[in-house]
């Protein structure tokens, strides 16, 4: 059952990367690739009816670690007290940036929640990468499992690169979105040269990364792992050459939800290993709540979600596909 | 230790009572929003105005509530990870429940309602009215069966290192205590709303402007007002009393400033506590009446303050205060709405110019009486974050210093105060702008 717990819980995080990234990404390309103020409008609208909903998958992925790992949830919310809140504070710049801006029309007005918008969403984007990273890396435990390290610390090197690539890949995710749903031609064109170019530097930053991973983690330890990164591959590849938009967006979206499924498959059965790896660390046995909590957050977390999937699809297709009821 | 403890508890406090004046807009404003959007899909075009007019006030409420929200759920583990490590197999369950139940439903159906007025079926988009609704009341259900919990923690039992495991989910959301708890929380949010869809319609109506939408305005909100008024007193506020003389009678006579045991203990209805000398200082009581409410005997014996070692007692004077600024304000919310009622039947209610500038002036008021009960229920709470089982002293985490919650509860200051700010001007804005038709053939906002 811890098993099922850990995949469900990499879903989910892989789910909120894949929804929420492209917003993120929309955010850190928006400065410059909308240029006038229609462009800003259309880029704003094109993310309008999702975003809450979307980053309602980063509460769901925080409350369901709480109720599935409980001293996971302790250790690393304690452990990146200030990464977190800085995360909070980020993340309220953004929701205020993206609900306040269409209340007033005044240049200045708008020009100013423009920058707040882009400017959370890239470090957003980054901070959650370093944060990543630092996961993957391991983290200084002390033996009663909390984290005994320093800001500076975080800031290491490799944390540091993979939050680089987190903003490049998500860049790329949301150029591919805004490709697909901005309803303004001339954008749609930018925003298709703008994932051109992101693809390039995603796809080196993916190679230089998985690189340094391979060195300290053993990655593909049974044939049925190669899956995952098989298919995260693929999906990068394939998506340059796409032609149809929405297809374009599904296989970026299908990289990143991958992308997490390795990460996933690297940390387990860690979920927050001690540095260096192999000093043991916060597994899937020893923080995990009880049989009764596990089981009975898991079914909940399913039908939750399940249910979720139908409604928003539904909801979805009525609002994409809408016509003019009066 | 104890500088940490102070400073997460006036870092969460702070950041929880910001955030619930926002649920209180959004979870107030819902039925009437639905109930609007009913009757505007069924033909009537003045009831669809209204509700697309509220939405806009609700949603402002919305966006600040998700991102003044979002810190509470890290808080537990940012400030609070020994509680959170120890007691996350039962708090974690009804927050995940929470994030999966309510929160996607409503900010899937939010989007509906907001985006798709001219893109989804009438039927389709009243439905998203009520899912909007229904998702802010489950997600206010969570909210307390998890607080409900911790202040009568059932279901559970303790494992061998101390842990709290989970037991029965069904005992956690069933619990008498959360209902009684939920439904009086969901009564003051309701009394909220149609206090500001009363206010904003007395204001119109003051101002000679909007003045169809002003006289429906004030006789809904007075109407629904008057029925949460008299709900949140009976039974909601009753059971909930009587709760908590079973459960934590310390709270109780904090609540009550009863220091003294006694037979046929006196209500003091106003009244000053000095905890020092533990007495009360210029009481007014009403003899025998606080025995009668606790335990509906004009005899029965309440325990009083004495009987507890000071380490046992929560604050007294803010206990004290809450719970009298709560019940006094919703008396007076009872003869404020009765006043409507009765002018609203004897047709006079619209040219009734002093009620109209009291039904205005009255609209924060329950906003203060709902933080005010919280207050109550928190404080008196302590000295015990899971009563009986983790002392709050206990439950922050080992790892962060007071330095470091106070640079972040400085920052949180900074950060509301704009948000509060920006509220208002967006709020003071919209309802200065009215309710009016939308261009017919505008594209989508």
């Amino acid at each position: 059952m811890n098993v099922a717990a850990f995949i469900v819980l990499a879903g989910i995080i892989a789910g909120y990367v894949m929804l929420d990234g492209y917003d993120l990404g929309i955010g850190t390309i928006h400065l410059f690739y909308a240029r006038s103020e229609e462009e800003r409008a259309a880029s704003f609208r094109a993310i309008g009816p999702f975003w809450s909903g979307n980053e309602v998958m980063l509460i769901v992925a925080g409350a369901v670690l709480f109720a599935l790992f409980p001293r996971a949830y302790a250790v690393s919310f304690s452990g990146f007290y200030l990464p977190f809140m800085i995360v909070l504070w980020l993340l309220m710049a953004r929701g205020m940036s993206i609900e306040l801006r269409g209340h007033f029309q005044s240049d200045l007005w708008y020009g100013f929640w423009d920058v707040a918008f882009s400017l959370a969403s890239a470090l957003l984007a980054i901070v959650l990468g370093v944060a990543l990273g630092n996961v993957l890396r391991g983290l200084p435990l002390d033996h009663s499992g909390y984290f005994t390290g320093t800001f500076t610390l975080l800031l290491n090197g490799y944390a540091v690169l993979v939050g680089v690539f987190t903003l490049i890949a998500l860049a790329m995710h949301g150029a591919a979105f805004a490709a697909w749903r901005i309803d303004d031609f001339v954008l749609c064109a930018k925003a298709r040269r703008a994932f051109n170019a992101l693809w390039i530097l995603t796809i080196t930053f993916f190679v230089i990364v998985t690189w340094l991973t391979a060195l300290v983690h053993p990655i593909i330890r049974s044939p049925a792992l190669w899956i995952a990164p098989v298919i995260a591959v693929a999906a990068l590849g394939g998506s340059r050459w796409a032609t149809a938009a929405a297809l374009r967006f599904a296989l970026t979206s299908a990289f990143l939800f991958f992308l997490i499924a390795c990460a996933a498959q690297t940390l387990f059965p860690y979920l927050l290993p001690a540095f260096p790896i192999g000093a043991g660390g916060l597994t899937i046995s020893n923080s995990a709540a009880g049989t009764t909590s596990i089981t009975t957050a898991v079914v909940a977390t399913v039908i939750g979600i399940g249910a979720a999937l139908i409604y928003a699809t539904l909801a979805a297709r009525r609002i994409l596909k809408g016509i003019w009821q009066g | 230790m104890e500088g940490a403890v102070l400073a997460s508890r006036i870092q969460f406090a702070f950041t929880i009572m910001f955030h619930y004046l926002f649920p209180i807009g959004t979870m107030g404003l819902a039925p009437f929003i639905a109930f609007y959007t009913l009757k505007g899909v069924r033909g009537d075009d003045g009831a669809m105005i209204s509700a697309r007019f509220f939405a806009k006030i609700f949603v402002v409420n919305f966006a600040i509530g998700v991102v003044t929200g979002i810190p509470m759920e890290f808080q537990f583990g940012t400030n609070w990870a020994a509680f959170a490590s120890r007691s996350g197999s039962v708090v974690g369950q009804t927050l995940a429940m929470e994030s999966v139940f309510a929160f996607l439903l409503e900010s899937v159906f939010l989007g509906v309602f907001l985006y798709g007025r001219r893109r989804v079926p009438a039927g389709f988009y009243a439905f998203a009215a009520f899912a909007v609704w229904a998702g802010s009341w489950l997600s206010g259900f969570f909210i307390v069966a998890t607080n409900a919990w911790m202040q009568h923690p059932v279901g559970y039992a303790i494992g061998s290192n101390g842990v709290i495991e989970l037991r029965s989910i069904g005992a956690v959301l069933l619990s008498p205590f959360a209902w009684w708890q939920y439904l009086h929380v969901m009564t003051g949010a309701l009394l909220a709303g149609a206090f500001i869809v009363a206010g904003i319609g007395a204001y119109y109506l003051l101002g000679r402007r909007s003045e169809a939408f002003g006289t429906r305005f004030v006789r809904t909100g007075t109407l629904v007002g008057l029925v949460a008024a008299l709900i949140a007193v009976f039974p909601t506020g009753d059971r909930n009393s009587s709760n908590i003389t079973q459960y934590q009678p310390v709270k109780l006579a904090a609540m009550e400033g009863l220091f003294e045991s006694k037979t046929g203990a006196p209500l003091a209805i106003i009244g000053m506590p000095d905890v020092q000398h533990e007495t009360l200082i210029d009481p007014i009581y009403v003899p025998s009446l606080l025995s009668f409410l606790a335990y509906g005997n004009f005899h029965a014996n309440v325990r009083g303050l004495r009987e507890y070692p000071r380490s046992a007692r929560p604050p007294i004077e803010l206990t004290y205060y809450a719970y009298h600024v709560m019940v006094g304000l919703g008396t007076i919310f009872v003869v404020i709405t009765a006043a409507g009622a009765l002018l609203l039947i004897g047709k006079r209610l619209y040219r009734s110019r002093w009620l109209l500038w009291i039904i205005m002036l009255a609209m924060p008021f329950p906003y203060v009486a709902n933080e005010a009960g919280w207050v109550v229920s928190e404080v008196g709470r302590q000295p015990w974050m899971i009563y009986g089982l983790m002392r709050t002293a206990e439950a922050t985490s080992p790892n962060v210093a007071a330095g470091e919650t106070v640079f972040t509860a400085i920052g949180f200051l900074g950060m509301y105060f704009l948000l509060g700010v920006l509220f208002l001007l967006l709020i003071l804005r919209e309802i200065a702008l009215g309710p009016s038709a939308e261009p017919a053939l505008a594209p989508a906002p």
